[in-house]
């Protein structure tokens, strides 16, 4: 066994220096709520395009669109949990800032929640424009505006958080390259090399900081366009930019989840994990290629320049490179005869490293202009993001949840926890493979009413969709009792 | 293509499960790592999958996959989309001939997905307003085609598809 206390930061349970630790927990618990509400949702959707529940299509509509922002704030709240949690071992962080972030976070699900289900918007979370201003009569302009507004008021409390990390990181170390570990890759310079949170929170502040305000921008020209059409965007233009958005936003999700990785798995493998020329190499290679990849979101948009193609398909495979050669073959690496202690915590989170990985394959290969003319918009696509998020980003923040919730002596993988990761791991695996399977069967995505021959799938990945929410719930609970009683 | 790229993903998936699984099993027991050697793996296995990346993105960007470009002998299809039909300027298309499909909107964004008669996508590209996009196709099998919409476009999203039928000349 070799848990180590490395320093008396890490002592278990000890999380003394946090500010604003009741925020976090508070994240945690609520977006753990979410993901599950969420997947409830996502499991009526599955339902009703199996016929098995009659669910009118302007419903299955809201539902979806529901789903989607839901999840991708619940992924982003709780990574930026992550990320602020250790991060303010190393950097002097103000604790209402992340606040702030919560509250206007919380402000914004309500504008979002109101503007589906009271005033019917169903744009799908990409309000993709001109969609919200041109709904076929279904809602008002004013569903969309309230919707638009929700996520800027999500966006102003993220800008913010990230305006406080780069602050903090800067006074602590100068300035974001030195943060990065930039004189470590270009000169060798061992003095004050930054630790992995370091290098991650930096680099994600930089990029999910430009995603977030093209975001705004491409979300107020949508809004003024809402009631003065003639300020209209070419609808390319807008639809670069929110694809830009939507892409560096969701990305930045897992790479901050990630950073629980490079604490928490050196308690159980008793290896630090170390900011080697190669960790920073791959992480300033990671900061380009999650600004330069996202028109692999539009390779069926045939009048985009070809260039903007080959590069959306090229850094997609690139993308591979750090997260296969560094993340995941470092973690394998530290793993190796290390005497590791498996646990629920341990077993989440290198499962999220799995599921990062693994969902990377399907991801790629979708990537490739060829492919993407038979894949794009079927259930391929999500298929590949379900994979990265139900099996790698949401793994590592129930992992985080359940370190944070650990007993003092060493706990295993067994009994009641062994069998809520099962039932889980079974449900999230079988129903990621069988999106994959109905996107290989040409089946198109986003659609309410399923034709028959797709719906067998459905019939299966409903039973797989169940037993992944039963698995979570029970994570959910068991965090929530412990939790309540932790110092 | 569908069966060959499933295939593919589920054997890369099963060699990462696998990797991850061996990687399980050989962490319970004792030992120090020889950090040389982790090191010079790691640069072999960065150089494998540049290798294979360059050599993918070669074969598979020749020729250019969006060759769209109207000449003699090509047949045009201009395809219009609004919420929620789709308007074809032809509804009989001949086999073994090329297609030159002009894609456009009048409203939001949709999606023209062709369908072959057993249900399997053949291609796509974005309805878009404001601007045409172009695809070329050459049907080998007659027969009657779907199109299915593939992008997101409001209500009736799943009910926004039409027929046409490829002939033999």
């Amino acid at each position: 066994m070799t848990d180590i206390a490395l320093d008396a930061h890490r002592a278990p349970r000890d999380t003394g220096g946090v500010p604003a630790l009741g925020g976090v927990k508070l994240t945690l618990a609520l977006s753990g709520a979410v993901i599950v509400l969420m997947m409830l949702f996502g499991l009526t959707m599955k339902l009703a395009q199996g016929g098995l529940v009659a669910v009118e299509p302007i419903y299955f509509y809201q539902v979806m669109t529901a789903h989607g922002i839901g999840m991708v704030g619940a992924a982003g709240l709780t990574g930026a949990a992550i990320m602020w949690f250790f991060l303010a071992r190393y950097v002097a962080l103000t604790g209402w800032v992340y606040n702030a972030m919560l509250g206007l976070s919380l402000a914004g699900v309500v504008c979002i929640l109101a503007s589906i289900f009271v005033w019917g918007f169903a744009g799908a979370w990409t309000f993709l424009y001109p969609l919200p201003a041109q709904s076929g009569g279904v809602w008002e302009p004013g569903a969309a505006a309230i919707y638009l507004l929700g996520l800027m008021l999500v966006g102003v409390g993220f800008l913010l958080f990230y305006l406080e990390t780069g602050r903090a990181l800067i006074q602590r170390y100068g300035s974001l390259g030195r943060a990065m570990g930039w004189p470590l890759l270009l000169t060798g310079e061992q003095d004050d090399v930054p630790p992995p949170t370091v290098v991650a929170s930096a680099v994600v502040t930089l990029f999910n900081g430009l995603g977030i305000v093209v975001g705004a921008a491409v979300i107020g020209i949508s809004l003024i366009n809402l009631y003065a059409p003639e300020f209209a965007i070419d609808a390319l233009l807008a639809k670069n930019m929110i694809y830009f958005f939507g892409h560096v936003f969701i990305n930045a999700s897992i790479y901050m989840a990630v950073i629980a990785v490079y604490e928490i798995i050196p308690q159980y493998t008793g290896r630090p994990w170390k900011t080697s020329r190669v960790f920073v190499g791959a992480w300033a290679a990671t900061l380009l290629f999650v600004l330069a990849v996202y028109p692999h979101h539009l390779l069926q948009d045939t009048v985009m320049p070809g260039w903007a193609m080959v590069v959306g398909q090229v850094v997609s495979y690139a993308s591979g490179i750090p997260l296969i050669a560094v993340t995941t073959f470092s973690l394998i690496a530290y793993l190796h005869r290390s005497g590791m202690r498996w646990d629920l915590a341990s077993a989440l989170l290198v499962t999220g490293v799995f599921g990062w990985s693994a969902g990377s394959i399907p991801a790629i290969l979708d990537s490739m202009i060829v492919v993407n003319k038979v894949m794009h918009n079927t259930l391929w696509v999500p298929g590949h993001f379900h994979f990265y998020l139900l099996i790698g980003e949401v793994a590592m923040v129930w992992g985080f949840m359940a370190w944070l919730t650990r007993e003092s002596t060493g706990e295993r993988l067994a009994g009641a926890s062994a069998t809520s990761y099962a039932i889980y791991f079974t449900g999230g695996l079988g129903f990621v493979l069988l999106f994959l399977i109905a996107g290989a069967s040409s089946v198109p995505r986003r659609w309410a009413v399923h034709e028959p021959a797709w719906i067998g799938i459905d019939h299966i990945s409903v039973v797989f969709a169940a037993l992944a929410i039963a698995g979570f719930a029970m994570f959910l609970v068991r965090f929530v009792r412990r939790a309540g009683t932790a110092p | 293509m569908q069966g060959t790229i499933l295939f593919v993903s589920l054997l890369l998936i099963g060699l990462v499960a696998v990797v991850f699984a061996a990687s399980v099993l050989a962490s319970t027991s004792h030992g120090e790592p020889n950090k040389q050697a982790v090191e010079k793996n790691r640069v072999q296995l960065m150089v494998a999958l540049a290798v294979i990346g360059f050599v993918v993105t070669y074969v598979s960007l020749r020729p250019w996959p969006h060759e769209a470009e109207a000449s003699e002998g090509v047949v045009t299809v201009d395809v219009t989309a609004s919420q929620w039909s789709w308007e074809l300027s032809r509804k009989e298309i001949p086999a073994a001939t090329p297609v030159l499909f002009n894609v456009q909107s009048h409203d939001v964004n949709h999606g023209v997905g062709i369908y072959d008669p057993q249900g399997v996508l053949l291609f796509q590209t974005q309805a878009m307003p404001g601007v045409v996009n172009r695809v070329k196709y050459t049907f080998r099998e007659p027969g009657a085609y779907r199109v299915l919409c593939m992008e997101y476009c409001g209500l009736a999203h799943h009910g926004m598809t039409d027929e046409f039928k490829v002939i033999q000349e």
